[in-house]
């Protein structure tokens, strides 16, 4: 009795799996067909040069800093400097405030003494100092998503997206069967980087896979993002042998992917998977993530690369077509 | 990029891109509509005597019979409002005397900075001191003198009057004109049927049927001006035939004989149509009334013309687009001034190398707020889309003209092309045309107890506002502002915060007593006193309305709309007497978030967290929130506000919302129709600066929410949600409109199928019972490089509310408030 007790509270306990997110966005056009909300997970296997969202990178939650909306701490009579056992928060030169109501000194953050306590995040009322994430459960994620249930007509639907996904398997299984269950379209967004029994047990219950190849040379692939590219390749191979639906996601970043004879691999390799490819979506490179590495207090390592222009990017698309793929920009 | 668009990008013809470049030049150098303002007055000073009836038809009549013929190498169609393409037109008996006493009246060194001054809107000597005297003829005569002779106490009472009836007095305006009647009958018709009505009169003579005998002749005089003008055409063409090439020649002769047909006569074909179309469009505008009226179904009617000339071979698809093309350049050139600059602002702008065109932008659509609806059903309840939806649809996508704006019905028997192409001229073309759902306005119809063949044949005019197209008398006015003016949401939220004191204008306000935020027990007696602010606020509004028709059915008729619209040669009335079919009187509520966000964050600091004190609310309030920062702070980070279909904030402004349109919707409306509560503002931004500091974290000053949309910075979750808050109002019951009007970035709509996923977020909207949409694509980056470099970025159009504008003509202020806004950047 007290055994099957515990096996059933322990699948109670499985379906409601807890989670570490960061975000939840609706009308996410660019992950898949239809209108689509997409649950970002946090933790990430790979490190990629060009990542967009640094937040996504570590598992633990870290301090975000939003200085735009620190009001100055004078105001605040500094409550985030008070909270803070570590003394990294002090107080900036005095700057003009944008609202011109005169001089304030915002709030500045030593990051070498920073522990991510997040003790800070609790006392500031304007929310500049923030937490790059949150826990969650299978049951608040379901509910959430649930209510944008009205739009996902036409092949819309749920995007899991990362960070990786596949990290946090037990929290993303039982939400895609959680969803799964009431019908919705199920995208996975995934580096691929996850043990291949994981892609076969989660498989029922994506209805697509957005995969992404970074690079067909290992070592440049660790080199831009950390780790190599084998395992990723044999996951992509596995899944198209067993039948599931890939979209494949190329970013070309000039200077490191937009060599023609290394994309003309990744063209190879798609063709090479057969039916199981519906797409491949040719993504330019963009800068949009940058000014998130501020708030992190990184640095941002691509500065001296700029987006592709739209002529190279139609030669690429072009060039993946002429393996037969069925491919789209963007 | 290759874009999923080529198969639309048709290139202009040579004629058509002449025309749109005969607009461009004329834009630098236009003229004030003088003529018509000097025949109406010389025809009132010399028939002081008449009817106003009388007077009207008789001076309607003489337009037609004296204007002057203007016919142009470039012109496909003919008629402009004024004697010169693009005359600027305004209404000499609706603009104060002070306005060209400071003005005409200045200075002659200011004067011509202002008036004669490259880019100025020319003004020559002899136009300026023929106003002056005009001016001076119609102090104690105007629209604004009439009014205050019948309903004195509104004016006393410090402004409570809806806008029409301003302090200087406005036509109503806001209708569907029967363009169809006048397209498919004709005038020579109506004059036959005003002529046996008046034969079987004289046989009964009766009290009653005299007036009607009056009404009937009046119309007589108008459909003979109207005929007779056609014909002037004609020979204006003849004349112009003469000296063109063999070419041209021959094409004005063809003109000519159909000329000397229409009018009297039903359209024969495509050129016709929309020949008539024009000239009852200038018929409407000379009548003063062009307000915000709104050619209604025009693909309805000018689609088997155009499918019959292309099945006869009497057009190829081409000639017939090109024609489209000609009419949507000919009829966004019936422009008004609108709003009335002063010398101080045109001298500045003159300065600045702006002209006065570049003024008039930012407040309104410049062709005075018509809007052209396209699509829909028949009275039998099938999809009523033809090749003149398409191609009205691709004359805007290739032009890219902001005026006059656009609306497209959808329903379940809209076209896939059709659809394809609304989304991808509204990506292109900031909100035009915006989408209106058939479902929700149909069934509001019928809730104003119209049958449902009426029904199903609804236009919209103005902004986002619905009637029965050609059967209906509409008006429209804001309910509730700022300053004076009847109460609105945010007014009576004001009211249970600062009681009966006005702390923007000081003084008091006109509402029933009330108490001060905090005197307040709980929560439920705020409520209390808001139903009750309300109920005084509809029933001070409602009166004014019924006053203000009073107005205009004493002294100036609308024989324009009368001659047309349905019921009014029934029943032998004008449409201010009461002869249209339908008669409705919108109103329209503002600040939907401000007002219910402030109340949310009374309930919540004050009442269910008890953090806050009602006091210390007030007090910061009071201060505009200085001293107080971190309560405003507070505010603005812990208040869960509107836009996140989070299920409180949401219900504070559904119950708000269903009180106004609950109170509102139950009065009797002028002419006995219905009154018609909607949701639309297009001047948060200059509204803002005369509203005091709001709960909601607003400081004195600052930006409304925009008509029923969240505050942007409010939105914290997506698109998605924010949508489904909106959808939340009760859209049927506003049947006078409202839009949900979102920004997309530019990235949002970059992929091929972008367009389906519009429209699949359009019919989610749809489906959750909204009523209209609207959309621009507009990146921050391209608007702060227009705002650099605005010479390069001319066809740059926004969505404001109900109408959308080239955001280089707008104030810095709206430029800044539109890249505000809450974007789906993706």
């Amino acid at each position: 009795m007290m055994s099957a007790g515990a096996s059933q509270s322990n699948t109670a306990h499985a379906e409601n799996a807890a989670g570490r997110i960061y975000d939840i966005q609706g009308y996410a056009v660019h992950d898949g067909p239809g209108i689509r909300t997409t649950v970002y997970t946090k933790g990430c296997p790979l490190k990629c040069l060009w990542c967009h969202s640094p937040e996504s990178q570590r598992y633990e939650l870290e301090l975000g800093y939003l200085a735009v909306k620190c009001i100055g701490t004078d105001l605040c009579e500094n409550a985030c400097i008070k909270a803070c056992p570590q003394g990294a928060i002090s107080r900036d030169e005095p700057k003009a405030a944008l609202d011109g109501s005169g001089m304030i000194q915002k709030a500045t953050i030593d990051r070498s003494k920073c522990k991510n306590c997040l003790s800070c995040t609790g006392a500031c009322v304007t929310k500049a100092l923030y937490a790059t994430g949150w826990e969650t459960t299978v049951d608040e994620v379901y509910d959430r998503l649930s209510r944008d249930r009205d739009f996902f007509k036409n092949g819309g639907g749920i995007t899991i997206s990362g960070g990786e996904a596949m990290a946090q398997f037990p929290f993303t299984l039982n939400l895609a069967k959680r969803l799964k269950g009431d019908g919705v379209h199920i995208c996975l967004d995934t580096t691929g980087h996850a043990p291949a029994e994981r892609y076969e047990e989660i498989m029922p219950y994506i209805d697509l896979f957005l995969y992404d190849i970074k690079h067909m040379d290992s070592a440049k692939h660790k080199r831009f993002t950390g780790v190599g590219n084998e395992l990723i390749l044999e996951n992509a191979r596995f899944l198209a042998k067993r039948g599931a639906a890939l979209q494949i996601r190329v970013v070309v970043i000039p200077k490191l992917t937009d060599n023609e004879a290394d994309l003309r691999k990744t063209a190879e390799f798609c063709a090479s998977l057969g039916e199981a490819v519906k797409l491949v979506q040719v993504l330019p490179y963009h800068k949009t993530g940058r000014m998130k590495y501020d708030r992190l207090g990184w640095r941002y390592k691509l500065t001296n690369v700029e987006p592709p222009d739209d002529g190279f990017m139609e030669e690429v698309l072009e060039m993946f077509r002429s393996y037969g793929l069925n491919c789209r920009l963007h | 990029m290759v874009t999923i668009m080529s198969k639309f990008d048709v290139p202009l013809s040579k004629r058509a891109q002449a025309l749109k470049d005969k607009r461009a030049r004329i834009n630098k150098d236009l003229r004030l509509n003088v003529e018509r303002n000097r025949i109406i007055t010389e025809y009132y000073k010399a028939h002081e005597n008449q009817h106003p009836l009388y007077k009207r038809a008789g001076y309607l009549n003489t337009w037609c019979t004296t204007r002057k013929i203007t016919i142009e190498d470039e012109d496909i169609f003919f008629g402009d409002a004024g004697p010169t393409c693009r005359s600027l037109h305004f209404d000499i008996e609706q603009t104060p005397h002070s306005w060209f006493a400071s003005n005409f009246g200045d200075t002659d060194e200011r004067f011509r900075a202002a008036w004669q001054a490259p880019g100025s809107i020319w003004v020559s000597d002899e136009e300026r001191a023929y106003l002056l005297e005009a001016a001076d003829y119609w102090v104690g005569k105007d629209i604004g003198a009439t009014a205050r002779g019948i309903m004195p106490d509104f004016f006393e009472a410090g402004g409570a009057p809806p806008f029409f009836m301003d302090a200087n007095g406005t036509y109503p305006g806001h209708f569907n004109p029967n363009y169809e009647k006048a397209v498919t009958v004709g005038f020579g018709a109506v004059r036959r049927e005003a002529l046996e009505k008046i034969d079987e009169i004289v046989k009964h003579t009766t009290h009653d049927n005299t007036r009607k005998e009056m009404f009937y002749r009046a119309i007589v005089r108008v459909c003979d001006g109207m005929i007779a003008m056609s014909k002037r055409y004609a020979e204006g063409c003849r004349e112009a035939a003469k000296s063109a090439s063999p070419e041209r020649r021959e094409e004005l002769l063809k003109r000519a004989e159909s000329l000397d047909w229409i009018l009297e006569n039903p359209a024969r074909n495509l050129w016709e149509g929309l020949q008539i179309v024009l000239f009852y469009q200038n018929l409407i505008t000379a009548d003063g009334t062009h307000w915000a009226d709104s050619p209604g179904l025009i693909d309805s009617f000018l689609g088997p013309l155009a499918e019959n000339d292309i099945k006869t071979g009497a057009l190829t698809v081409e000639g017939a687009q090109e024609l489209f093309d000609a009419f949507l350049l000919q009829i966004g050139n019936q422009i008004i001034m609108f709003p009335k600059p002063n010398n101080d602002q045109l001298i500045e702008a003159h300065a600045n190398g702006k002209t006065m065109f570049d003024l008039q932008g930012g407040m309104q659509n410049i062709a005075a707020g018509s809007l052209i609806t396209i699509g829909g059903q028949t009275v039998d309840g099938k999809g009523d889309y033809s090749i003149a939806t398409e191609m009205m649809l691709l004359a805007y996508y290739r032009l890219r003209v902001a005026e006059p704006s656009l609306a497209l019905r959808v329903n379940k028997f809209t076209p896939e092309r059709i659809w394809e192409l609304g989304v991808e001229c509204s990506k292109r073309l900031g909100g035009m045309p915006q989408f209106n759902n058939d479902d929700v306005i149909i069934q509001s119809m019928l809730d104003r107890g119209v049958p449902i063949e009426d029904a199903r044949r609804y236009a919209v005019f103005g902004c986002v506002e619905p009637a029965i197209s050609g059967k209906e008398w509409s008006m429209a006015a804001n309910c509730g502002m700022y300053g004076g003016g009847p109460p609105g949401l945010l007014s009576t939220v004001q009211s249970i915060i600062f009681g009966n004191y006005n702390p923007m204008m000081g003084g008091e306000t006109p509402g029933p007593a009330a108490k001060k935020l905090y005197e307040y027990e709980s929560f439920e007696e705020i409520k209390t006193e808001i139903e009750a602010q309300v109920k005084a606020g509809v029933d001070r509004a409602s009166r004014a309305y019924q006053w203000a028709a009073l107005v205009f059915e004493t002294a100036w008729p609308c024989l324009s709309a009368s001659t047309m619209t349905d019921g009014c040669m029934e029943s032998g009335k004008d449409v201010t007497w009461g002869g249209a079919k339908y008669n409705g009187m919108g109103s329209m509520f503002n600040a939907v978030a401000t007002a219910g966000d402030s109340l949310m964050t009374i309930k919540k600091l004050c009442f269910d967290d008890k953090t806050v004190s009602l006091r210390e609310l007030y007090d910061a309030l009071v201060a505009n929130w200085e001293g107080y920062e971190m309560l405003r702070q507070k505010v603005l980070n812990e208040v869960p506000f509107y836009g996140n279909d989070n299920p409180e904030p949401d219900s504070i402004v559904e119950w708000m919302t269903n009180l106004w349109a609950d109170e509102f919707n139950s009065r009797p409306g002028p002419n006995n129709g219905e009154c018609n509560m909607g949701a639309l503002d297009l001047y948060w931004v200059s509204g803002g600066k005369r509203t005091w500091a709001t709960p909601d974290g607003r400081r004195t000053g600052d930006p409304l929410s925009p008509s029923s949309d969240p505050r942007p910075e409010a939105v914290k979750n997506g698109p998605l949600l924010y949508v489904k808050s909106v959808a939340k109002m009760p859209w049927v019951k506003l049947r006078c409109g409202g839009a949900i009007n979102l920004r997309l970035d530019a990235n949002a709509v970059r992929s091929e199928e972008s367009t389906a996923k519009v429209r699949d977020l359009i019919q989610s909207y749809f489906t959750m019972g909204g009523i209209q949409f609207h959309f621009t694509v507009a990146d921050t980056a391209v608007m702060r490089a227009a705002q650099k470099n605005p010479q390069d970025y001319q066809d740059l159009v926004v969505r404001i509310a109900g109408f959308s504008a080239y955001f280089t003509h707008l104030p810095v202020d709206d430029q800044e408030n539109y890249i505000a806004r809450y974007e789906i950047a993706v």
